[in-house]
This record gives C-alpha cells, structure tokens and sequence, in this order.
C-alpha cells in the first residue's frame, strides 16, 4: 500500500467557495487544483488524489505486454461514470470497439476484502511487512462517503460497461491511423477542448482526452518526429487552459532515444509499465506475491501544478495484479523474507542483499 | 520449444483477438533464419492439412525464393501439394515484383504471380483476395506466411508494411502469421517495430560470440565454423495475461532441416529487477583464508591455551623495547597475515570486560 504524503501548505485558498461548486467526479486537491480520478483507486492514492486538471499524463509502453490499455479503460470507464465528455483517438480500425472492452463499476455489496484472510489465528501475529495492514482502515473510510457520485470507483474488469453510459455521452472515438499528418488529431482536440474552457467560476464538468499509442508504426505520420512533438506541446498548452485532462500513451522503444526524453520532459504526470517475465525463479523468490503480479508500474513524474514543492513518493515501482482477476490493485514491492538481513519494504533498487535464499528470520 | 511456437500458430486466434503473429530474426553470425523458417512453415501445413488447426488454408507471400522451391520442400517433407492444392496458395513476389516483365510462363495452379511489390496496400487486398479464394468468405480462417519481410522494407516505408501486418492481424477471418527478418540488415528501429507488432519473437544467435566481431582471426575461424552449424535459438512469448515466457533452445542445422534441442547449459536470461549492487558481497577464495587468518583481539584466545600478546598502548617503554623484538619477529611472519590494532580505553579495565565503557554516562 502507499500512501504519497500530501504537503498541508499553510497558504490555503478560498476553498469553501469552490468546493460547493465543483461537477461530479471531481475534488479539491492541494495548491487550488481540482483533481479528477484516475479510475484506480491505488493510483489516486499513489498520486496525491487524483490527476490534476489541465495536466498531461504520459503513459510509457511496453512492447510486450497490454497493460497500458488497463490504465485507459479505467480512465475512461471513470469519466464516462461521471458523465464526463471523452475524446478517443487510437491507431485501430474501429476504436468503438475498445469502448465495448470498459469495465464497469464494481457493486459496492461485493467489494472487495483487501484485509488478512479469514482463516488466521487470534493469537499473536508477526507482520513482516506492516506498512501493507495500514491500509485497512483508510479503506473503511472511503466506503462510507457514499452517494450517488463516487469521486473514484472501483472496477470490475469483467464485467462490460453498460451501454446506456456510453450511448449518452458525448463520447467521440477516431482512428488516427490513415491521417497523413496530426492536423485533423488537432482540429478535433482543439474542437473538444473549446467545450471545456476554464473560467474562474464553478467547475460543472471536466472532460477527458484518452490518445492510445500515439507513435504506433501503423500510423503514417509516425516517422514525423518533430511533428508529433509539437502537437504534444500544443495540447499540453490547450490542456493547461481548459478544465480536462489528456492521457497519452506511447511506445518508447519505437522512438529515437532523444525525441524519447523530450517526450518524457513534455509530460506532467509520466508513468510506464513494464512486463513481467513468467516462471521467472529469481524474481519469485525475490518478491512476495509474484505469483499473482501481471506487471510492474513506474511512477516517474508526478505533476506539480502551482507549487515548487516537488512530490517525493515513498516508493516509485508499484506491482500491478489483478485482484480475483477483476480489480487491478497496485501494491508497493515487498521484499521476500532473506536470510537476517533487513528487506527494505519498498523497491528493489535499494536492497543490497544478493542472496535471495528464503530462510528463516533468527532474532 | 519450437514446438510451442508451432502449437501457437496452430492454435490460431480466439474470437474478438490478434491474430498470433511469429518474427523469426536472425542474423549474419546465425544465418538459420531461412532453414527455420521452412521448419516452421512445414509443420504449420501438415497441421492444417491434418485438420488439426481451425485454419483451412495458408498463403505463402514468397519474396527470397522461387514458388517451385517452396513446392519442392514440400514434397520433400512428405505433403503432397497436388492433393493439398485446396490448402495452400503461393503469392510469387519473387519471379516479377516490379512488373518488368512481359509474360511469365505459369507455373502451377498453385501460384500467383504479383508484380507490384511497392504498393503494400494492393499487396493486402491480394493476400486477402488469394486467402478467401482458398477457403471462401464468411468467418473461415487461413494462415499466412511471409518470406522476407526485408523484400518488402526495401521498398515501401517501414510505416506502410506495419499497417499491412497490423491490418493482416486484425482481419477477422486470419488465423495466424508468421515472416521472417534479418534484423542486421535494419536499423534497430525497424527491428523494434516488427518486435513491437508481433506476439512471438524468436531470434537466432550464435552459441559463441565472436571477439570484437573481428572474422579474420585463425582462432576465429573454429569459432565461425562452430556456429555455422549450431546455433541458440531465444523465444519470447507475449501471453494473453501479459506476462512474458522467455525459453531458449539450441538449434542444430542438419541435411535434412533443422533440428532442436533442449540447451545444455543452463543460461540466466533474466536481467529484471534483480538488484545489481555496487560492492561485492561475496568472498573469493583468497580473501576467505585472508579472514580467516585474522587474529582477533581477544585476549583469551591463543594458540594451544597460550595466551596471546596483544599491543596495547599501554605498555612501559622498558616492556615494549623487548616487545618489540618479539614483534618485529612475528611481524615478519605475521607479514601475510591481517593486524587489528587495539588500544585498551584505561588501565582498570579486566582483560576481556564485558563492561560497556558507556554505561556511566549520565544523560
């Protein structure tokens, strides 16, 4: 579990005001920003709350594995719960038919128990990684602020969302793969962006812009590099000044290593996934729950919106499972019991130890 | 482990998915690209011909080599094309890609010649054209496989061949693809994006690598012949829960075609997230006699009850001038051995106190 340390600055704006008057789905956060959910819980907590509005947040591919597309379809899925207005551009054919593939919310009856399992012992319990039991009880609270809008749902991946969420919105979805250059991608961002404007007044709705592999080889503009990187800094623009928040997700291996890093320096909020090798023996008896991992994410950049103060995370490689294979959960990286030596509870780049032979713990 | 490629291809794609798509790379110091390619080639046919696969029919785009050998090889490997005539159809890029020349005299019924190789959006409609003449329209699947995918990168933009093969994977009625790529011939990029669009790699490599890449070398030449002959062949899967299986085999080329075997010795492939340390935890044997060399300074312990002298600082100048012919001696033969200087805090103290000197601090 990890939880970001949210600064209190001693600076606090006129909040009362404006959080009366803020739409579904959305949320005060830190330094006068309004934040909106990432459509994973573990993820809002990760990131202080949520994603801010008016940032970009890039999305690193793997090559070898799907798990960017998991990162979208709770984003969207999360936007269109709240009736927020999305924009959908991806390099396939008929991007409608990702729509049919979005989650829908999780029933609150059968939520999900994170909490140790049912058959334990009264008696006296050693945790070895205690930070994980923490998270209980801020679980608790967050299940009682109910209502009609959630601020962030839970989802469950197999069920589909249901039409009527999609069919009423104003949810538009195109190819970008047979467009010669990024001009119609511009015309139809700056188009949705211009519903959305930001005044100083009430907030009623935020809206959200999901561009799915953006420098994907099928697409003819994709060996147009300086292209590409200036429609990004144009919509990190457009965004900065409008009440939404734009994903992108790219694929790094694809690029060249510097039009990689000036990407990387574009983005806000910059995450990556990465994937995970199966059966790998090492790695098992490195990290506890391997088993049940499907991915790693990196949380590289978090955005820093009207501060100088930056986020320092307590832990930067988070492990991506699926949770009764339905509920993507974010866990920080547990260090498997070693011989005497102290496991640091989070990532594996500070450890120092390199035997990774499971003993037993002698005090 | 040749074999689980050959299952996959098989197998085919589940509905509502990509198909699995195989990139078979290998390169100038394993040149068995093009014997593994016919392996593969063959057993996916007589699979198909045998009804095992929900694939009817395949499609061989031949690019390096003439349709005629590719008739040849299998009739070789006992498929008699004549009764198979229905399954299979060669698309000959090979005789006349430009269209330079006048006639060509038609081989057999099985072979179809194309002769607009630079055009890959005519080269999509004829596979799909020839594939659906093969099994008919309607939901009935075939298999596709392409010869070189460097012919084609020749001469169309690396773009325009992505969204064929990416178009090829997401056609409903293609079961699964397979082409192959000397990936020395290409930019890494290239290499990146065809790895980035298919499900399955596998890549040839030498089982020694050459020193500095020099081939000149007498002692080079053992080596060059060595790998002429055998070879390591490294697959990487991309599963359906996003996990990747990482297997290596070695793969030995023979008259009759290639042969694979399980590796001798087993390799670590994973570099992951095993932590890499900066200092050394290990002892090498040396330094483990060195330490335990070491004389301690403990001053009951000593050979044979003896009890061992050890300077402490405190010894009259008188005592320490004998003292120091003693240890002169000794430090002569002590010269291989390890010192731990030690200066006992005050004179009161008892040999050997278990005292903790900061016991009468008074905070």
């Amino acid at each position: 579990m990890a939880a970001a340390k949210t600064r209190s600055s001693s600076f606090s704006g006129n909040l009362s005001s404006a959080a009366s008057s803020l739409g579904p789905g959305l949320k005060c956060g830190p330094n006068g920003t309004v934040l909106l959910s990432s459509g994973i819980p573990d993820l809002d907590k990760i990131l202080g709350g949520g994603f801010p509005l008016g940032s970009l947040v890039m999305v690193m591919e793997d090559a070898e594995a799907p798990h960017h597309m998991l990162l979208l379809r709770n984003f969207m899925s999360q936007g269109l719960v709240h009736s927020q207005p999305l924009l959908y551009a991806s390099p396939a054919r008929d991007p409608r038919g990702f729509l049919g593939t979005l989650p829908s919310p999780a029933a609150s009856k059968d939520d999900k128990s994170r909490g140790p399992e049912p058959d334990q012992e009264k008696g006296l319990r050693i945790a070895w990684q205690y930070k994980k039991y923490f998270g209980e009880n801020q679980l608790n609270f967050d299940g009682q602020r109910d209502g009609k809008h959630k601020y962030s749902n839970e989802f469950n991946l197999r069920n589909p969302l249901e039409r009527h969420f999609i069919n009423g919105q104003r949810v538009d979805c195109f190819s970008i793969q047979d467009s010669p250059d990024l001009s119609i991608l511009q015309d139809r961002c700056t188009t949705f962006l211009s519903q959305l404007p930001r005044n100083d007044g009430s907030i009623s709705c935020a809206g959200r812009i999901a561009i799915q592999s953006f420098c994907a080889p099928q697409c003819v503009y994709s060996n147009m590099e300086w292209e590409m990187l200036s429609f990004i800094r144009s919509l990190k623009n457009m965004v900065q000044s409008s009440n939404s928040v734009a994903i992108i997700t790219f694929p790094p291996s694809l690029l060249s290593p510097s039009f990689c890093k000036r990407w990387q320096h574009m983005a806000d909020t910059l995450l990556s996934v990465k994937a995970i090798q199966d059966d790998d023996k090492e790695l098992a008896q490195l990290l506890t729950g391997y088993q049940d991992m499907i991915g790693f994410l990196n949380v590289h950049k978090v955005a820093r919106i009207n501060t100088q103060v930056p986020v320092i995370l307590e832990a930067t490689t988070f492990s991506i499972k699926l949770q009764k294979r339905r509920y993507l959960i974010l866990e920080c990286l547990n260090q498997a019991p070693v011989d005497g030596s102290s496991g640091t509870s989070y990532g594996t780049s500070g450890s120092c130890s390199s035997s990774s032979k499971t003993g037993n713990l002698d005090f | 482990m040749a074999k689980s490629i050959c299952t996959a291809l098989r197998e085919g794609a589940l509905e509502g998915e990509l198909a699995p798509a195989l990139t078979i790379k290998d390169s100038i110091a394993s040149p068995f690209g093009l014997q593994v390619f016919d392996h593969v080639l063959s057993q996916l046919f007589s699979s198909i011909l045998a009804g095992k696969s929900p694939s009817q029919g395949l499609i061989l785009v031949s690019f390096s080599r003439s349709p005629s050998f590719y008739l040849e090889l299998l009739k070789n490997k006992g498929i008699s094309v004549a009764s198979s005539d229905k399954r299979i159809q060669i698309l000959d890029c090979y005789n006349d890609p430009l269209g330079w020349k006048d006639q060509l005299v038609e081989i057999s019924s099985t072979v179809t010649v194309f002769r607009e190789v630079k055009h890959m959006d005519k080269l999509f409609n004829s596979i799909i054209e020839l594939g659906r003449g093969l099994v008919g329209g309607g939901k009935i699947r075939f298999s596709i496989a392409i010869d070189l995918v460097d012919e084609m990168l020749r001469r169309a933009s690396v773009s325009s061949v992505a969204r064929l093969l990416s178009n090829l994977r997401s056609h409903e009625q293609i079961s699964s693809i397979f082409w192959l790529l000397h990936s020395d011939l290409h930019k890494a990029r290239v290499t990146a994006v065809l790895e980035y669009l298919s499900s399955m790699v596998a890549s040839l490599e030498p089982s020694h690598q050459l020193a500095n890449g020099q081939r000149g070398d007498l002692e080079n030449f053992a080596l060059i012949e060595h790998n002429s002959k055998k070879g390591k062949f490294h697959v990487r899967f991309k599963k359906r829960n996003g996990r990747v299986r990482v297997m290596s085999e070695e793969v030995h080329m023979e008259q009759a075609g290639v042969n694979f075997t399980p590796l001798s010795s087993e390799g670590a492939i994973n570099q992951g997230l095993v932590p890499k340390v900066q200092f050394n935890l290990q002892l090498s044997e040396k330094e483990r006699i060195d330490k335990a060399n070491v004389v301690l300074p403990f001053e009951h312990q000593g050979d044979n009850g003896k009890p061992l002298q050890i300077y402490d600082g405190r010894r009259s100048l008188v005592d320490s001038k004998q003292e120091r012919a003693v240890a002169v001696e000794k430090e002569e033969s002590d010269s291989q051995r390890g010192e731990i200087i030690y200066y006992r805090d005050s004179d009161d103290e008892m040999p050997d106190s278990d005292e903790d000197p900061d016991d009468d601090l008074d905070i």
